[in-house]
């Protein structure tokens, strides 16, 4: 029997829990990222077995992993060492991941305990029925051939295990990025381009509007294997926002200067703005795009509105370019276990192999997938330890709690 | 012995309730006769979250101010606060019919018009403050009263907040059977007392600091042009040592007033404070440069704020008399330079209540310019407009009417 995860179920009108899981210093620090913009409606989880990094972390939920095994050393880049820490703080890495019904897992592969721990949440996290996406970067080619093996190993068994992987080549976001000579610079940029783009999925996947996007369309456009990922985001408002909000998308680095764009074979465009957002600004914006693509490539739209009348525009454009047969393949991938194909997300019982029943097949239909209808409002939603603050109305301005120490939200923009 | 009219200010504060009882003179003098204070409980960033606790601060408070000032309190006006309170410009006008002598009557219709400008239906206007008049489009005038003419224009500013919000504070001061006579907002009510006409002149921005919040208000060419209210105050400055120093929040504020400082330069490395423990030993060590950049950073980013804001109303050479800074958190060091660098070119101040006479100890206080400054308000309300009209306001304040 083909059951649906609990937050696709229309009946129960509950919210869906989003949760980002940071592992790994990479991972830890765009958690943090995340857990200042209090905007989205996310909780985040930092796991590593680095002490020094979950003390400094601004996460709402921090756990350490291996204390005995690592001291909270962390794993100094033995994924012998990052194994033996995932193992000892198993009942740990499943609490983090129960009650989610979106779970985001965010690392930087390479390293002892990303690498490690990555795969199992996924597997965990999967098998509480949450819809898996990982969002995650390889190392930079000057850090050795070592480190790339294990990143490649890493993307394997998470692939085998999540709905979709996101991956960023650190060294293409580098390259892209503008060749600065600042190496913190680098990785700081770096990580917004993951903060942005895990922003974009937070909204696309929660916000209600009248045009919610679809978790088939979704995963079918983040999953491609061998061909770049695209992903570019603009926001704006004023009288002009929807040009600008475009224009500063296509601009994104990782669309290299709208290249990609045309060789894009599926492209989701989701629009998020206030109420006063016209279906004027939504076709002009459409047209352009459609401009910038290949005819043959299919476009999915989403639209959702914020309930701040003053939100600006965002747009966002996410996509895969591969060669047809690189498409075919990205089916495949993620396909080992064959229970995982086609709408693979709404599959809950993976033991089960479904039954050619008149009702499974209905339901397994693309078509008949339905639409994520949230509400906006009262989001589960409190992000870090706000300490005096716990019961109050947060301050935010411009998008980012201001209850959070300026120091620590500064440390985080560099 | 006869006494003047006694008005008294109130301010249900974030870390201190507050009640002012001063005699009003009908020249304008002002004499504060004594301040009833008690620390606060139940309130966070401005505005009551716990109502029991509150209510009894706002007791002592008012049985401390009946004390000292040998007054039985029948009514007050209370200074209101928090995040709701926001603020618009809006300028209306009305058509006369042919050539008419403007009168109050038209006077009040132009303010009335405006008053309808488009703010949430859960909002109430707590004030509209003239800006200027136009008179057939011509500028600058002060009176339209007694005035020829077929058009008259106003330009007001604005302050409301949510209505529910308001009355939870007047609900609070109720509980005794005390009056509130009206409500003012914090920034309204320490510029009464702070900023002389010269400085309003001038042009100036006031900033209150407090516990919870910070209200501000910016004077351009005598008139209001920008008011609000973000909420962060000394509350955030304590939480960020609590968090970023690893101590209790007691010790953070404790730090905070005796040892912090927004001055970040010229500490020599390695500088500690040690903090005594409970037992008197010795115990942790903190780093004076932290502790300064810690304060600095929460400062700098206030003040950003507020300069982002007043940018987009005010030029900066607009501001002659400068920009000057109260509520208890102007007292602490190193605040001044900091404002200075936010604001390159305009001289920062501090500053607490001007032309009060009475104890020293009270005007000189910058936590208490807000009550000071409500007793104060309270008289220039009274020489300007007839008894009934206040009373009536506040009526419909309490039926959620208005
Ligand atoms: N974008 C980005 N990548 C990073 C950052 N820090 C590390 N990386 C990358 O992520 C890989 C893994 O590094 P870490 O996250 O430090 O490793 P870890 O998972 O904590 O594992 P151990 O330190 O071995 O316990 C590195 O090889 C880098 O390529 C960062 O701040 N931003
Ligand atoms: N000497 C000092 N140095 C530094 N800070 C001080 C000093 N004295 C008081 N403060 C701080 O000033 C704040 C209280 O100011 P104030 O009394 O103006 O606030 P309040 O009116 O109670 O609160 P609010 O107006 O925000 O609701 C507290 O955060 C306190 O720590
Ligand atoms: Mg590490
Ligand atoms: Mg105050």
């Amino acid at each position: 029997m083909i059951t649906y995860p609990r937050w696709l179920d229309r009946d129960t009108g509950k919210e869906p829990v989003l949760r980002l899981l940071g592992i790994g210093n990479a991972g830890v620090n765009i958690a943090d990222r995340i857990a200042v913009r209090a905007s989205l409606p996310l909780e985040t989880v930092a796991l590593n077995s680095d002490q020094q990094s979950l003390n400094a972390s601004v996460a709402s939920q921090k756990t350490a992993l291996g204390p005995m095994t690592t001291h909270g050393l962390g794993a100094s880049g033995d994924p012998e060492m990052g194994l033996e820490a995932a193992r000892e703080s198993m009942s740990e890495m499943r609490q983090s991941v129960q009650g989610a019904d979106v779970v985001f897992l965010c690392a930087g592969l390479g390293g002892g305990t990303g690498s490690t721990a990555t795969p199992q949440l996924a597997e965990l996290a999967r098998a509480n029925g949450s819809l898996v996406i990982a969002v995650v970067t390889s190392p930079f080619q000057f850090e050795g051939r070592r480190r790339s093996q294990q990143a490649k190993d890493a993307m394997a068994s998470i692939a085998r295990h999540a709905d979709a992987v996101v991956h960023f080549e650190n060294d293409r976001m580098a390259e892209i990025v503008a060749p600065r000579t600042e190496a913190e610079e680098t990785f700081a940029a770096c990580d917004d381009i993951l903060f942005r783009s895990v922003a974009s999925l937070t909204r696309l996947i929660s916000c209600p509007g009248p045009m919610a996007v679809a978790v088939p369309d979704l995963l079918g456009v983040l999953r491609g294997e061998g061909g770049a990922f695209l992903f570019g985001s603009g926001e704006a408002d004023g009288g002009n926002r929807a040009h600008e909000a475009l224009e500063q998308a296509l601009r994104s680095p990782l669309l290299e200067r709208g290249k990609l764009l045309h060789e894009a074979r599926k492209v989701l465009v989701h629009l998020s703005g206030p109420r006063s957002l016209a279906f004027a600004e939504v076709a002009a914006i459409m047209q352009e795009i459609s401009r910038s693509t290949s005819p043959t490539a299919l476009l999915h739209l989403g639209v959702s509105v914020a309930r701040d009348e003053s939100a600006p525009l965002i747009v966002t454009l996410i996509g895969h370019c591969g060669t047809a047969s690189h498409g075919e393949k990205a089916a495949s991938i993620p396909a080992a276990e064959p229970v995982r194909s086609s709408p693979p997300t709404l599959v809950a019982e993976e033991s089960v192999p479904p039954t050619p029943s008149a009702s499974t097949v209905s339901e397994q239909a693309p078509s008949k997938v339905i639409p994520l209808k949230v509400k906006q409002e009262n989001l589960p939603l409190d992000p870090i330890d706000r300490g005096r603050f716990e019961k109050v109305e947060p301050t935010i301005v411009e998008g980012e709690d201001l209850d959070v120490p300026t120091f620590l939200r500064r440390k985080l923009k560099r | 012995m006869a006494r003047e009219k006694i008005h008294v200010g109130m301010e249900i504060g974030t870390t201190k309730v507050c009640a002012v009882v001063a005699e009003c003179r009908r020249d304008g003098e002002m004499r504060i006769l004594g301040v009833g204070e008690s620390p606060s409980r139940g309130v966070r960033k401005g505005e009551i979250v716990d109502f029991k606790n509150a209510t009894q601060c706002v007791h002592d408070a008012l049985a401390d101010a009946e004390d000292r000032s040998d007054y039985e309190i029948k009514s007050v006006w209370l200074a209101i606060s928090g995040s709701h309170i926001k603020s618009l410009n809006n300028r209306s006008s009305i058509t006369l019919p042919e050539e008419t002598t403007i009168t109050a009557k038209e006077i009040e219709s132009v303010e009335f018009k405006a008053k309808e400008a488009g703010i949430p239906k859960e909002d109430v206007i707590i004030h509209s403050v003239i800006q200027r008049y136009y008179v057939d489009g011509q500028e600058g005038v002060i009176d339209p009263q007694n005035m020829m003419g077929s058009k008259l224009e106003a330009d007001f500013h604005i302050i409301h907040g949510v209505t529910n919000r308001i009355q939870n504070a007047i609900r609070c001061v109720r509980e005794f059977d005390i009056d509130v006579e009206d409500i003012v907002v914090n920034s309204v009510a320490s510029a009464q007392v702070v900023l002389g006409e010269q400085q309003k002149q001038a042009g100036a921005v006031l900033i209150d600091i407090g516990g919870g919040v910070t209200d501000y208000i910016v004077y351009r060419s005598g008139a209001v042009c920008h008011s609000g209210v973000i909420a962060i105050g000394g509350d955030h400055i304590t939480n960020d040592l609590c968090i970023g120093l690893r101590i209790p929040i007691t010790r953070a504020e404790k730090l905070k007033i005796e040892e912090g400082s927004a001055i970040t330069s010229n500490i020599p490395a390695g500088d500690k404070i040690t903090l005594k423990n409970d037992t008197g030993f010795s115990g942790k060590d903190i780093d004076r440069q932290m502790l300064n950049m810690i304060i600095q950073a929460r400062l700098e980013e206030l003040f950003t704020i507020i300069h982002k804001r007043i940018q987009e109303v005010v030029p900066e050479r607009l501001l002659g008399a400068g920009i000057l800074l109260t509520g208890g958190c102007s007292l602490l060091r190193g605040i001044r330079e900091v404002a200075e660098s936010v604001f390159p070119g305009t001289p920062v101040y501090l500053a607490h209540a001007q032309s009060v006479s009475g104890p020293m100890s009270a005007f000189e206080n910058p936590q208490l310019s807000t009550c000071i400054g409500a007793a104060k308000y309270a008289q220039a309300v009274h020489a300007e407009m007839p008894e009934e009209s206040i009373l009536d306001r506040l009526k419909g304040f309490l039926s959620g009417r208005i």
